[in-house]
């Protein structure tokens, strides 16, 4: 996702009260090259962090580019958590590119994005 | 052939990544490894061959040379040694997807990957350019490459193969220059397509013709009527029949394994299959039509998918002229069947497939049969022809890996007959639209009203959300159309009968065109006005749509009247970014039997790549597109398909084909797609000079239905 | 609505474990098509709650973007012995309840 595109998209969400302070690193978003259909794609996504009272994870947030919700999830970890990280499997509707946002205790934003070609749905992406 | 001298030079240039004597059964491709990879796109070898990479799919569209084209055009290669070769699937998934979409749908191959396959061979080109400066010791911008040679400052000279290993370590430019169209030597020609000696010489070859030793065959029945189930399967039957090595039972579909097609075939035939034909049972086409025709008068389940003005106080008091359109359901009927041979061993699978989306088929097999992205290898081929069968839906793939899964260890060719093909599709839509509109006083409408009932592809086959409710599939034409009228109001009513649809070659501009420019050509007469100049007054004047009508009527010569017996049809449209024009000339007898004696096609694509593929586009669309018009009709009994083969499913032949004029006019700044737009305005056009000939309007297809037959 | 839990079966004081979590839930898009060709109402999942000896050590919401019958592998510090409870309610106010006992040596 270009720069603009995605400070104009995270625009959208109210908390991302600064856009411009979500920077990339020590977020990482794992999720399939490719996906058959968009029904059930497997996704981890892990934080680096030492999760302890003073400096921990928050939140992760996961966004969409494409869904009618872009808001895929919020996963809320913890001190008593021990690692932020999360395992799932999510709905794609149509190829595109996930975002995962992890707010920290000291307030800073950190992403990764994953793009996901959902093959069938080939005949009807942009390229 | 590489000395060993020659290969331990090479290996040591590639580096690491080196997999010599990888199994791979069946390759259509030479291992790629001896040559090093300038880029994604481009490998030189050191005697001179050139690799292009086309990571989509040839099914006669002829985009595999086309692209290689463009590649070839900024690489500045000899197209002499140009050689095509198709991109694995495996190592894109490998290289996360460097090559970028796979899919050869929606027309799009050219339109949407030109912008970088130019750039990829500008970027190698530069890369190499750079390699031979570097050697002579000189500035890269004072060296040329053209036609594989690299030219330098004081008569130095070399080739590309000679620095195709130095030219591959160098860090690729981020912007290589493109050229101009205006100065394209190699793209912009009809150059023939890189596949013909291959098919000429019988060499060529499609999924259908994967060979593995000790290969099964696989037959396979679905449940006739769509939706329904397998109830029982009774395998005492052809038990220690000759050959058969397994029976299938899946939901909805069963299989027999042998050891040869035939025995397969004929033991399916003799197994006796209870089928449960579900809710669907009692389905025809005319409750069918009956369903779309509610949905035409319904008041709830409707979307308004475009609206100007007030459609509804311009028809009041108004002389309203109002038409019913039908158009049915239509199968692809690829030549070759659908089929799949795949090979499930030791956790690695192996796929040969003919399909329009190579990319597709590697997702759709690893889910099937449980194993990783990375273990999945998918062999291309040329497609026995496509039409959109291959590319959404990976139905074939799927139960390929499946009975492969059943019988892991063992390669099983899974393969359909005719009458499972033709009754197992995913059928253009069946479509019902009214128009309502009323004219000014100058005989222009001041409003139109359409509504169109009709499945959503988009809805049922890809099964995803729609903007608005709209499948702009299914109101395509209809809500975009490009006439200057102050009132419209276009409505959808999705209405999906429990035949299964799916994307058949031009997809909604196969059958709205028809209906849309049919219903501008009734407007035309009852203002008592030329067809042609009816729409030209209509159309803005800078409009692409008006430029390319007014290409094919001069043309076809519109202005001076035809010969004695001879009439006119006339349509324009858009489609698939490209516009596209029509007229008919054609004669009837008063049995209704027609004779075309002139199509004139008019297209538009921004830019013309080869345009002597261009013409066999068009071509092909024609018999496509014709073949529909007078005998395309998928009808339903009993909830399932009536037709079977080519006996009750006509195609035209041979000698019914009509000479096609091209009116190739590229008017730059744009690129259209090719593969489809061909069809959108032949229906309308032949229809509108049917009217013109015996004053009957064609409101329902096909023509056969309607009294016409092709003389 | 049925839930499977997975946990280690024994676990180290202070140690870090992850929990494994399948809920049995349409997660309806409501977008999806019935057979019939009517469209099936939106219905997921919308917020579920760990609790380790009643306080929460994860919380996760969902939309549609979560596929059917939701997977949910975490991480939690295994502090002492006791209860894992969980507990969601989808749109349809439907509420689950599942728990699974947790032993921590040391």
């Amino acid at each position: 996702m270009k720069r603009r595109g995605f400070l104009a998209f995270m625009g959208m969400f109210p908390w991302a009260a600064s856009a411009q302070s979500v920077r990339h690193g020590r977020v990482k978003l794992e999720l399939p090259v490719l996906a058959d259909n968009g029904n059930s794609v497997p996704m981890k996504v892990t934080v680096e962090s030492p999760m302890t009272e003073a400096d921990h994870v928050k939140l992760v947030r996961l966004i969409s580019e494409r869904n009618p919700e872009r808001q895929m999830a919020v996963f809320h970890f913890g001190p008593r958590s021990g690692a932020a990280e999360v395992t799932s499997r999510v709905r794609l509707a149509g190829s595109q590119t996930v975002t995962a946002i992890a707010e920290m205790s000291d307030g800073s934003q950190w992403m990764d994005s994953a793009h996901v070609q959902v093959t069938l749905s080939a005949c009807v992406d942009e390229s | 052939m590489t000395t060993r001298r020659e290969f331990l030079k090479i290996s040591a240039a590639v580096g690491g990544g080196l997999t010599v004597g990888f199994h791979m059964p069946f390759a259509s491709a030479q291992p790629q490894v001896l040559s090093p990879e300038i880029n994604a796109w481009v490998l030189v070898r050191p005697d001179e061959r050139v690799i292009i990479r086309y990571a989509r799919s040839e099914m006669g569209q002829g985009s595999m040379t086309s692209a290689a084209q463009l590649v070839a055009e900024e690489l500045g290669c000899d197209w002499k040694k140009v050689h095509v070769e198709y991109v694995d699937t495996n190592a894109q998934v490998r290289r996360k997807r460097v090559w970028g979409d796979m899919a050869s749908v929606g027309s799009r191959t050219i339109r949407n990957s030109q912008e970088y396959l130019r750039k990829g061979g500008a970027q190698a080109r530069e890369m190499l350019v750079a390699a031979a400066a570097k050697g002579w010791g000189v500035e890269p911008g004072k060296c040329k490459a053209a036609n594989g040679v690299i030219s330098g400052p004081r008569g130095r000279k070399t080739t590309f193969g000679k620095v195709a290993s130095a030219a591959a370590k160098l860090t690729p430019p981020e912007n290589p220059k493109l050229k101009d169209p205006k100065d394209w030597t190699i793209a912009g020609k009809p150059i023939p397509r890189v596949d013909i000696p291959d098919i000429v010489a019988a060499r060529i070859r499609y999924g259908i013709d994967a060979q593995l030793p000790g290969m099964a065959y696989a037959a396979v029945a679905q449940c006739p009527v769509f939706g329904g189930t397998v109830k029982s399967v009774d395998e005492a039957v052809i038990q220690g029949r000759r050959g058969v090595m397994k029976v299938l039972k899946f939901d909805d579909t069963v299989a027999v394994v042998a050891d040869n097609w035939w025995r397969a075939k004929e033991a399916l035939k003799a197994l006796p299959i209870e089928w449960d034909a579900g809710k669907n049972g009692a389905v025809t086409s005319d409750t069918i039509k009956e369903f779309l025709r509610a949905g035409l008068d319904a008041e709830n389940d409707v979307v308004v998918a475009k609206q100007a003005g007030d459609v509804a106080a311009a028809l009041k008091d108004a002389k309203v002229i109002e038409a019913e359109y039908y158009t049915p359901y239509l199968a692809h009927c690829t030549m070759e069947p659908m089929g799949c041979t795949a090979l499930l061993k030791e956790g690695r699978l192996d796929v040969w497939t003919s399909t329009q989306n190579a990319e597709a088929s590697h997702a759709a097999a690893a889910a099937t049969a449980g194993v990783p992205l990375e273990n999945v290898y998918v062999h291309r081929t040329q497609l026995g022809g496509g039409f959109g069968r291959r590319g959404g839906a990976q139905d074939f793939v799927r139960q390929g890996v499946q009975i492969a899964k059943a019988m892991e260890g063992t390669p099983v060719k899974t393969l359909w007959t005719r009458e499972e093909d033709m009754q197992h599709d995913f059928y253009r839509p069946v479509s019902m639209t009214r128009f309502r509109a009323a004219l000014g006083e100058d005989g222009k409408p001041v409003a139109l009203y359409s509504r169109v009932a009709a499945p959503s592809i988009i809805a049922t086959l890809l099964k995803l959300p729609l903007k608005a409710g709209i499948d702009p599939q299914a109101v395509a034409a209809i809500a975009d159309q490009p006439y200057q009228i102050a009132n419209v109001r276009m409505e959808y009513a999705q209405r999906n009968p429990h035949v299964p649809v799916g994307f058949w070659r031009t997809v909604g501009h196969s059958q709205n065109p028809f209906m849309r420019e049919s219903f501008i050509d009734e407007l035309a007469h009852a203002a008592g006005k030329d067809p042609y100049a009816y729409r030209r007054a209509l159309l803005p004047a800078d409009s692409r749509e008006r430029k390319i009508l007014d290409a094919t009527a001069k043309a076809a010569g519109w202005t001076k009247s035809p010969a004695k017996g001879v009439h006119r049809g006339i349509a324009v449209t858009e489609a698939y970014g490209s516009y596209t024009s029509a007229v008919c000339e054609l004669s009837v007898s008063d049995k209704g039997a027609v004779t075309i004696k002139r199509l004139v096609l008019g297209v538009d694509p921004g830019h013309a790549v080869n345009p002597d593929n261009i013409l066999a586009q068009m071509q092909g669309s024609s018999v496509f597109m014709l073949s529909a018009l007078f005998w395309g009709d998928i009808t339903i009994k009993d909830g399932r398909v009536e037709q079977s083969n080519f006996n009750d499913y006509r195609v035209l032949r041979l000698a019914e084909m009509p000479k096609v004029e091209l009116v190739l006019a590229p008017t730059g700044g744009f690129w259209g797609g090719i593969g489809e737009p061909g069809q959108a305005s032949i229906a309308p056009a032949v229809c509108n000079a049917l009217f013109a000939a015996t004053g009957k309007r064609v409101r329902s297809l096909p023509l056969n239905k309607e009294g016409f037959e092709l003389a | 609505m049925t839930a499977r839990i997975r946990i280690p079966k024994e676990a180290k004081r202070g140690e870090v474990i992850r929990v494994r979590l399948l809920v049995q839930h349409p997660m309806e898009t409501g977008y999806r098509l019935a057979p019939d060709g009517v469209k099936v109402p939106k219905n997921v999942i919308r917020s579920l709650v760990c609790r380790y000896n009643g306080v929460e050590v994860f919380r996760a919401e969902m939309s549609p973007g979560i596929a059917a019958n939701p997977f949910l592998e975490f991480p939690i510090v295994a502090a002492e012995s006791g209860e894992l409870e969980f507990t969601w309610v989808d749109d349809d106010g439907l509420k689950g309840r599942a728990t699974e006992p947790i032993s921590v040596a040391g």
